[in-house]
């Protein structure tokens, strides 16, 4: 092994991983507030994807009004899930929201593929996005710049929202106790749909990146990122959202050198290795790299 | 006591009325009405068994398809003659390929292993909690998954075992059907049973009291999976084949479905549901076909699992056991769904 | 409570006569049944167009005034659902049916061996649109019909392009664990590939869901003295496997089987990356002409977009063959039709021309063997194996 291929292995770690961060930034958001583990996720993933494929092929918008459009499109079916589903069932135990979530996942699965074939689609970009950009050693695609930049923007934007705004504030308060929120003069329910639109938004926006990256896109597409999203989440710290990016980027080294480094006849564990690596991590730090609550385990 | 003492007759009594519902449906029905009938037995080991850790003891585990996996393939390598496993499986492991049993012990040989597996792999992973220990045994169904995928000496990889006899009969899943509820009523009347359900309502209180949570947490997870092993077993030897694919996360969502629409911890909720799920997938086929809306009856399915979530969270049953012999009297007079009768 | 189970069946059953009665209203149809895995996970996208395929020509034959002088096809499609239990129930579904011509179904050789056993028990022929295990036959007996050629018969065709067209002597080779075509496809390319003195020095592999290849890719560039790539993948990662090793910079020649026979491969990296890419796969189907610019123009009015991909052909094809098995046997008995189907020869279809050797339900069909260059896919040569 030659340093040139060791460094090439770290920068696909870097630029999977920060894909994974994305994803698991929104899926940090909402458990951090509603304490729910949203299997839905990886499928509005899958609807940014579309709602992205759709602005681009109705008319030659340009990128940022297509990101727009993106978000917009998926704090809408996150506020519509949470309004339908996860609101009347608060309360429950914790399971029953994650069921309700696995049903939810199955809805939208299905439905996508009734409504758009299963076929995989091409997503085309502008070109310029596709360009290369060269540092030194290793030239790096302008998506996966914007990848990256996104991951970084969105944690420090995120942080700062949810620690010095009033709003932010009223969150976190709504996550730390409902009743005494509730007593704050705080309107819980407008508190956690707003996590449920900043999540889905989010992950409609990790789908946007993932057909732009990857050039193509498909009713199941959000199925994987969206479990690996949850196992990087886990790593950081469920709720925390530099743990979530943390653990993205963890999960994406990992997973990479784990196919890079080991002979290739390994590489067929991929999954394998990336579901060891959260059972390992659940035993070993189970509130995460980042985590503070203390409930994961006996 | 006096639940013990008429609790024999009584199983005995429905245990026979079963045997000779079964003895009709064999002279009756075609071989795919008798297969669906298999299923739906199966169905029920499954889901009565999956309440043990998930109903009685409080565990969300979603790693039953794990456990059917290696069941599964354990009893298909053992039963397969020696002959055959050489034409499919040249690579075989010696102490393997010489092997050649009978049905039955096979069936427990693979019972077995999973519940071995689940011993290894619960002291670990039964310290989690909720969610989290539902997500680690989903993880497990993706490494199990893997691990068949690319032990190709041993699984055939993603071809999978074929033509494998068709050994299960109704009376096999009728037998099994009947170890389960039996094993499982018994458990959940005895003292282990109500240690496991003490763990589930208060785990520090059952702690104080001298109840030692986490072994018996971990036996009643083997003890789920023993029987997902089995049951495992006996679904490869209806279907001929078993593949890396053949038990995914798809099916942990129907069998969670049918421990928590039916009530966490009640056997007889859980075996109602599972037969109802089943019989009504089965059916709603034909009305998806004619409308061409392929996928129809999975997102039926899931709306309706939501709306019990929020209507009935504790599931239609709850933890209590309805009376079966007047559910089934009851049923015998007239066909509504056990739906509307709880209690 | 089976009185109750009973009474619900009864209902379904009656429903199901309800529904196939009212769809096809002339006497005495021939009835034909398909198995796909139409939802519910990633066979779907093979197995769609496949029934679409089956489909179109049920109806193109029909309106043509149906077979045996005047009886229609009628196709029941069931969904398997991406599982290989429903695959199994059916197939037993069918067979209880009663009154079944011959049974079409599934592209991935699992889904076969779960379903066609009961066929074959119940002596009703199966014909597997895009199934390619060459010992297909041998698991399954004399109902199993192939229509694709068998995976060895295309990694083979390609191992001899590669090695005396390309010159390609050193090879890396990108398997997807995860289906058992492309295993096939890596085993029999492998076997000759070495045998003409050539040299895999990479075997990597992947599962059907990767969507990330950029560790397989930065292996590929690292490892010396590759010439070439063959990819053993399904059609839902072959545009992306082209894109990622593209966009590394490699411009290596990249095979494949005709799992790359889809629009993706060319519209996934785009027309100039999509370059030095060559595939085998059925004859007629990439080209211009003759019977698949026919198909492909009624594809398309059927359903509004052009085939997605080479099993849409094969489905097509299926119900072809199966069809003039009827017509040739003069009856739609099963049995009959099982006849005529192992004596089918020379069947004009838009994969080629089928014939089943004697003694061989996998059929003998010509290879074509496709090249992409800069976007444009153009055929390159037949290679009609010999035996």
């Amino acid at each position: 092994m030659t340093l040139p291929y060791l460094i090439d292995q770290l920068v696909n770690g870097l630029i999977l991983g920060s894909m994974y961060a994305l994803v698991a930034i929104g899926f940090s958001m909402i458990y951090g507030i509603v304490r729910l583990i949203n299997f839905a996720h990886g499928d509005i993933l899958t609807i940014g994807a579309f709602a992205g494929l759709a602005a681009f092929a109705s008319a030659d918008l340009p990128f940022p009004v297509v990101i727009l459009i993106v978000l917009v499109a998926g704090a809408v079916v996150g506020m519509v899930i949470e309004r339908t589903t996860f609101r009347p069932m608060r309360g429950s135990p914790q399971v029953t929201g994650f069921i309700a979530s696995l049903a939810v996942s199955i809805i939208l699965e299905n439905l996508a593929i009734m409504i758009l074939s299963a076929q995989p689609r091409t997503f085309r970009i502008p070109a310029y996005l596709n360009a290369l950009v060269d540092f030194g050693p290793v030239s790096i695609r302008v998506i996966d710049l914007m990848i990256v930049v996104l991951a970084i923007v969105l944690v420090i934007a995120l942080t700062s929202f949810v620690r010095f705004t009033k709003v932010g504030i009223a969150m976190r308060a709504t996550a730390e106790n409902y009743d005494v929120a509730r007593l704050m003069g705080i309107n819980i329910n407008r508190m956690i749909m707003l996590a449920f639109a900043i999540g889905s938004a989010l992950a409609a926006v990790a789908g946007l990146m993932w057909g732009s990256k990857y050039g193509q896109i498909s009713p199941l597409m959000g199925v994987l990122p969206g479990l690996k999203a949850f196992v990087a989440a886990v790593i950081g710290g469920v709720g925390s959202i530099s743990g979530a990016v943390l653990g993205g980027y963890i999960l994406g080294l990992a997973e990479v050198l784990f196919v890079g480094l080991l002979p290739p006849a390994l590489s067929g564990y991929r999954n394998a290795f990336v579901f060891g690596a959260l059972i390992l991590v659940l035993l070993v730090l189970p509130n995460g790299l980042l985590g503070r609550n203390t409930e994961t385990r006996a | 006591m006096s639940d013990r003492d008429t609790f024999l007759p009584k199983f005995a009594a429905l245990a026979l009325i079963g045997a000779g519902l079964v003895f009709w449906a064999r002279s009756v029905l075609d071989p795919y009405a008798l297969s669906i009938v298999m299923f739906v037995g199966i169905n029920v080991i499954l889901a009565v068994s999956l309440n043990i850790s998930n109903g009685f003891t409080g565990l969300f585990s979603l790693g039953h398809p794990a456990f059917m996996t290696i069941g599964g393939y354990m009893t298909a390598i053992l039963v397969m003659p020696a002959a055959r496993k050489g034409l499919m499986l040249p690579d075989l492991p010696a102490f393997l390929a010489g092997q050649e049993w009978s049905f039955l012990p096979a069936l427990l040989a693979g019972g077995s292993l999973s519940a071995l597996v689940a011993v290894i792999v619960g002291f670990p992973v039964l310290r989690l909690r909720g969610h989290y220990l539902a997500v680690a045994t989903l993880g497990l169904i993706f490494i199990v998954q893997s691990l068949a995928v690319n032990l190709d000496g041993v699984t055939r990889g993603a071809l999978g075992l074929s033509g494998l006899p068709s050994l299960t009969t109704t009376w096999w899943v009728y037998g099994f059907v009947l170890l389960t509820l039996f094993v499982c009523w018994r458990l959940k009347h005895s003292s282990l049973g109500r240690t496991m359900l003490a763990i589930r309502e208060n785990e520090l209180a059952a702690a104080c009291l001298g109840v030692r949570v986490a072994r018996t947490r971990v036996f009643a997870f083997a003890l789920g999976a023993f029987f997902a092993g089995i049951a495992g077993g006996l679904w490869v030897h209806v279907v001929t084949l078993i593949s890396p694919d053949s038990f995914s996360f798809g099916l942990a969502f129907q069998l969670v479905v049918m421990v928590v629409v039916g009530g966490t911890g009640s056997i007889t909720g859980a075996s109602i549901v599972a037969a109802v799920l089943t019989l009504a997938t089965e059916f709603l086929k034909p009305v998806e076909e004619s409308l061409n809306l392929y996928g129809a009856s999975q997102i039926a399915i899931a709306v309706g699992v939501i709306l019990i979530l929020i209507y009935r969270p504790a599931g239609l049953f709850g933890t209590a056991e309805p009376q079966p012999l007047n559910l089934i009297k009851r049923l015998g007079s007239r066909h509504t769904s056990p739906a509307n009768s709880p209690e | 409570m089976q009185t109750w189970i009973k009474g619900l069946a009864s209902a379904a059953v009656g429903a199901l006569i309800a529904a196939s009665a009212g769809s096809a209203q002339a006497a005495d149809p021939i009835d034909i049944v398909a198995l796909y895995n139409l939802s519910g996970g990633g066979q779907a996208s093979l197995d769609v167009p496949s029934l679409n395929g089956v489909k179109l020509k049920a109806k193109m034959i029909n309106e043509a005034g149906g077979l045996l002088g005047g009886r229609m096809l009628n196709v029941t499609a069931f969904d398997t659902k991406d599982d290989t239990r429903e695959a199994a129930t059916a197939a037993k579904r069918a067979v209880a049916m009663k009154g079944v011509s011959a049974a079409i179904g599934f592209s991935d050789t699992t889904y076969v061996l779960a379903a066609a056993p009961l066929f074959q028990t119940a002596g009703i022929p199966f014909v597997t649109s895009g199934a390619t295990s060459p010992d297909l036959p041998v698991m399954v007996g004399d109902e199993m019909f192939l229509v694709p050629f068998g995976d060895d018969v295309q990694a083979e065709a390609m191992a001899e392009y590669a090695y005396n067209k390309l010159g390609i002597h050193k090879i890396a080779i990108w398997t997807d664990r995860g289906m058992d075509y492309t295993t096939g496809l890596t085993k029999y390319f492998t076997k000759r590939f070495e045998k003409l003195g050539g040299k895999v020095v990479l075997s990597d592999v992947f599962m059907t869901s990767d969507q990330d290849f950029s560790a397989l890719v930065s292996r590929l560039k690292s490892t010396k003295g590759v010439e070439g790539v063959y990819a053993a993948s399904g059609p839902d990662t072959a545009g992306i496997i082209i894109k990622q090793i593209r966009e590394a910079g490699l411009d290596l020649p990249i095979m494949g089987g005709d799992g790359l026979d889809t629009d993706l491969v060319v519209s996934v990296p785009g027309k100039e990356m999509a370059t030095d890419v060559y595939f085998t796969t059925h004859a007629y189907v990439g080209l211009d002409t003759g019977p698949a610019n026919e198909f492909r123009k009624a594809y398309t009015r059927e359903y509004g977009h052009e085939p997605e991909n080479a099993f849409a052909a094969l489905g097509f094809d299926a119900m072809g063959v199966v069809a003039n098995a009827i017509e040739k046997a003069g009856s739609a008995d099963p049995a009959a039709v099982t006849k005529a189907l192992a004596a089918t020869k020379d069947y004009e279809g838009v994969t080629g021309a089928l014939t089943y050797p004697e003694g061989s339900h996998v059929p003998s069909k010509p290879v074509a063997i496709m090249h992409v260059d800069k976007g444009n896919v153009d055929f390159d040569e037949t290679v009609t194996p010999q035996d």
